[in-house]
């Protein structure tokens, strides 16, 4: 196990040092049975790993210290990431830390922030968030979630969808329709509530994996009083598309489809397929594609760490990433021959149809491929509406 | 990298960008090169000269040899505007033999080639796809480019266990014309009238043959930036149905995708003469190029021909320039190794076929 430095000598560690401090505190703390998941672990499985994470103050690596983050540079966030990730530890339930957080920070009352951040560093409150409705996707403006006002609080009446592990937390942060006049980006406010307030039913959604990773919940006549409003009333698009930039670049990392093609190769080991001529040429197109996104990973990155503003165009790194896991899980299911069709992992623990599954969702949250090309082509490429 | 160092490389690759304007026409113009294509020697002797003058053709040789020491990433951005520009005058080729020359401590060919008062070029390659100069005395050498426009040819020849090089003045190489509007010579190995310039360049030339490929692999970006650009500019201007053809979400969506390559490009030439510049040597070095040169061949011949299909009918005019673009690609992807040779070599000399 490593020592136990103080927040500040670790941040003043160089990168490699840094890098090595967190891995030794990883391989030697993390609590779970299970390494590289292939799929979302719900809080009764994950909370020891929350748990040691909080007791450690490694929960909030982003946030400023005096919130009870660890208040590091943007590079620093990705290192402690990508040790995760090469780790293969569990993603915890992290709605609270990722989105939550650095949005009440910025947005929030000081009372809010004295109510709500501490709970979510102890493991008290467990959010998630509720964006997606079922006609509004995609086009998420459109959301029609209604919030009537009865001058001190709303009545929320509709339906939120896709909202990951809605059934292990006891608050969601919302976006809802507070006024239908204008255009449909302004009439949009956060709100927040406990998953228990009356009127709030949560239904599981079995997905392609077999797992109930998403939810749809229902509000039927629930109460939210005025003061469970972040920020001004109406502003609420505002605040949510402020909070990407760092989420942008690190839903980019290398890692998974790193960690995809080490697993493609094992396989093809496994399956006798690894001298196939075939096999060969699809797998160097792999590793050379995953060598140019490391290097366009480090490009923004650098920029990032300049203190540069990262504009639209760093949405190329999540299409780059997430279709080239998709192609290597697609070659896996190709190689794998009777094995690409069975429920349960192999053997030795290779599951290539479960990594095939894994990979078909990333292109869809978080903004599709088809939406970012949109985005691509409108506010980077200038081509006309 | 401290900021100051930051600035510094900015402060350098911006001028050596500015730098390559003068040999571009201000407006971007392709007359220049329309006027040259399918002519002998076909390039231009006082812009080969211009090259020489600003110190490009000795820009990687250290000053004691008359370079200007200067490292891969200044060297891939001029490529870039050259690329951007379409020039024709074999910069890369040049440079290869003036390393080549500077290795051999030569000084009887070396100063007017650096000065761009002769073109020296190298008949180092064998085989229609090859980044290898075996130097075999009897192989006819193949593929040299803009050969008639050189008034010197070194050859390598095998010796014992050493590559050994030879001059010959003047050229008497068969030509062909290429889709381009240049063309490459052939030629019989010799060595009648020929002076030994050195025993062996073997390692020079493997160092040469791998900075001319990253810094042909540059020279595909700024022809494939280009080419982006001027078909960006189309789909704006170019109205159908009542609207902008760029309004139309199937070719906004291949825009983006020509995007996502370029960008892909960047990041692999850039980041490998950035990892060259630090001293990435032997196998490391070998399998950045490849990885650079690979992408970038694939991206740049897919860049050309969609824009082709993004113009329309006008695309497939000679008139219009963009075809230019394309004929350079089709030339250029392969010169310094194909990308199928690329990968192949990658997965040789990359660490465990993959380096992340």
């Amino acid at each position: 196990m490593s020592a136990d430095l103080p927040l500040d000598e670790l941040a003043a560690l160089d990168e490699e040092a840094f890098r090595l401090h967190v891995r030794e505190w990883i391989e030697g703390n993390y609590p779970l049975p299970v390494r590289h998941p292939t799929r979302r672990l719900h809080w009764h499985e994950n909370k020891p790993w929350y748990m040691a994470l909080s007791r450690k103050g490694w929960l909030a690596p982003g946030w400023p210290r005096d919130h009870g983050g660890m208040g590091l540079d943007a590079t620093r966030q990705l290192i402690m990431l990508e040790e995760m990730e090469r780790f293969g530890a569990a993603r915890v339930n992290d709605m609270g830390l990722v989105m939550l957080g650095p949005m009440l920070i910025r947005y929030a009352s000081e009372e809010q922030k004295r109510r709500f951040l501490p709970r979510i560093l102890s493991g008290e409150d467990i959010w998630c968030q509720g964006y997606s409705e079922p006609n509004a996707g995609s086009d998420l403006a459109a959301l029609r979630l209604d919030a009537a006002d009865h001058g001190d609080h709303w009545i929320l009446n509709g339906q939120k969808t896709w909202i990951t592990l809605a059934n292990d937390a006891n608050w969601i942060f919302v976006l809802a329709r507070t006024n239908k006049t204008g255009k449909k980006q302004e009439g949009i406010s956060f709100l927040l509530l406990p998953m228990d307030s009356p009127g709030v039913s949560v239904r599981p959604i079995v997905n392609l994996d077999l797992h109930d990773e998403f939810c749809e919940v229902f509000f039927d006549n629930v109460r939210v009083p005025k003061d469970m409003v972040v920020g001004d009333v109406d502003k609420g698009w505002g605040y949510a598309k402020a909070l990407l930039g760092f989420e942008r670049i690190a839903i980019g990392s290398p890692k998974l489809s790193s960690n995809g093609l080490a697993r493609l190769k094992q396989l093809a080991v496994s399956v006798g397929k690894d001298q196939d001529p075939a096999f060969l040429d699809s797998y160097a197109r792999f590793s050379m594609e995953l060598a140019d996104l490391k290097a366009l990973y480090e490009a923004y990155v650098e920029r990032l760490k300049r203190g540069e503003a990262i504009g639209p165009d760093v949405s190329i790194l999540k299409i780059v990433q997430t279709e080239l896991f998709q192609r290597i899980t697609d070659a896996m299911l190709e190689i794998a021959g009777g094995h690409a069709g069975l429920l349960e992992p192999m053997e030795d623990g290779l599951h290539p149809a479960g990594s095939f599954l894994l990979a078909r969702p990333s292109t869809i949250f978080g903004g599709s491929s088809e939406i970012l090309r949109n985005i691509l082509a409108r506010n980077v490429l200038d081509l006309p509406a | 990298m401290s900021e100051t160092a930051f600035e510094d490389r900015v402060q350098s690759l911006r001028m050596i960008r500015d730098s390559a304007a003068a040999v571009m026409p201000a407006d971007g113009g392709l007359g220049r090169v329309r006027a040259l294509r399918f002519t002998l020697p076909g390039i231009d002797p006082a812009v080969w000269g211009s090259m020489g003058s600003m110190g490009w053709i000795g820009l990687r040789l250290p000053e004691e040899a008359g370079g200007i020491g200067l490292g891969m990433a200044e060297a891939c951005a001029l490529q870039e505007e050259l690329g951007r520009a379409l020039v024709p005058e074999p910069l890369v080729p040049g440079a290869l033999s003036a390393r080549l020359l500077a290795a051999a401590g030569d000084t009887a060919l070396l100063p007017s080639l650096l000065a761009g008062e002769n073109l020296v070029l190298t008949a180092w390659q064998q085989s229609a796809d090859s980044l290898e100069a075996p130097g075999d005395p009897e192989a006819p050498r193949l593929f040299i480019p803009m050969a008639a426009a050189a008034g010197t040819v070194l050859l390598p020849v095998r010796e014992g266990n050493g590559l050994a090089l030879y001059a010959v003045e003047g050229t008497r190489a068969t030509i062909l014309k290429t889709q381009d509007g240049g063309h490459v010579g052939s030629l019989a190995p010799s060595l009648a009238g020929a002076r030994r310039v050195a025993a062996d360049v073997s390692a020079a030339m493997d160092l040469a043959l791998d900075e001319a490929a990253l810094g042909t692999a540059a020279y595909l970006l700024g022809l494939m930036e280009r080419c982006f650009e001027m078909t960006l500019d189309y789909l704006r201007a170019r109205q159908q149905f009542g609207k902008a053809l760029g309004s139309f979400q199937a070719l906004q969506h291949r825009a983006a995708d020509l995007k996502i390559q370029i960008v892909l490009t960047r990041a692999s030439v850039e980041g490998a003469a950035a990892d060259l510049n630090a001293g990435a040597a032997g196998d490391a070095r070998r399998a950045l190029v490849s990885r650079a040169k690979a992408r970038a061949a694939e991206a740049a011949l897919r860049v050309t021909r969609e824009a082709v299909q993004l113009h329309g009918a006008i695309g497939y005019t000679d008139e219009y320039d963009i075809g230019l673009f394309l004929r350079k690609a089709m030339v250029t992807a392969n010169a310094f190794g194909s990308a199928a040779l690329h990968r192949a070599r990658y997965m040789r000399c990359a660490p465990g076929g993959q380096s992340v």
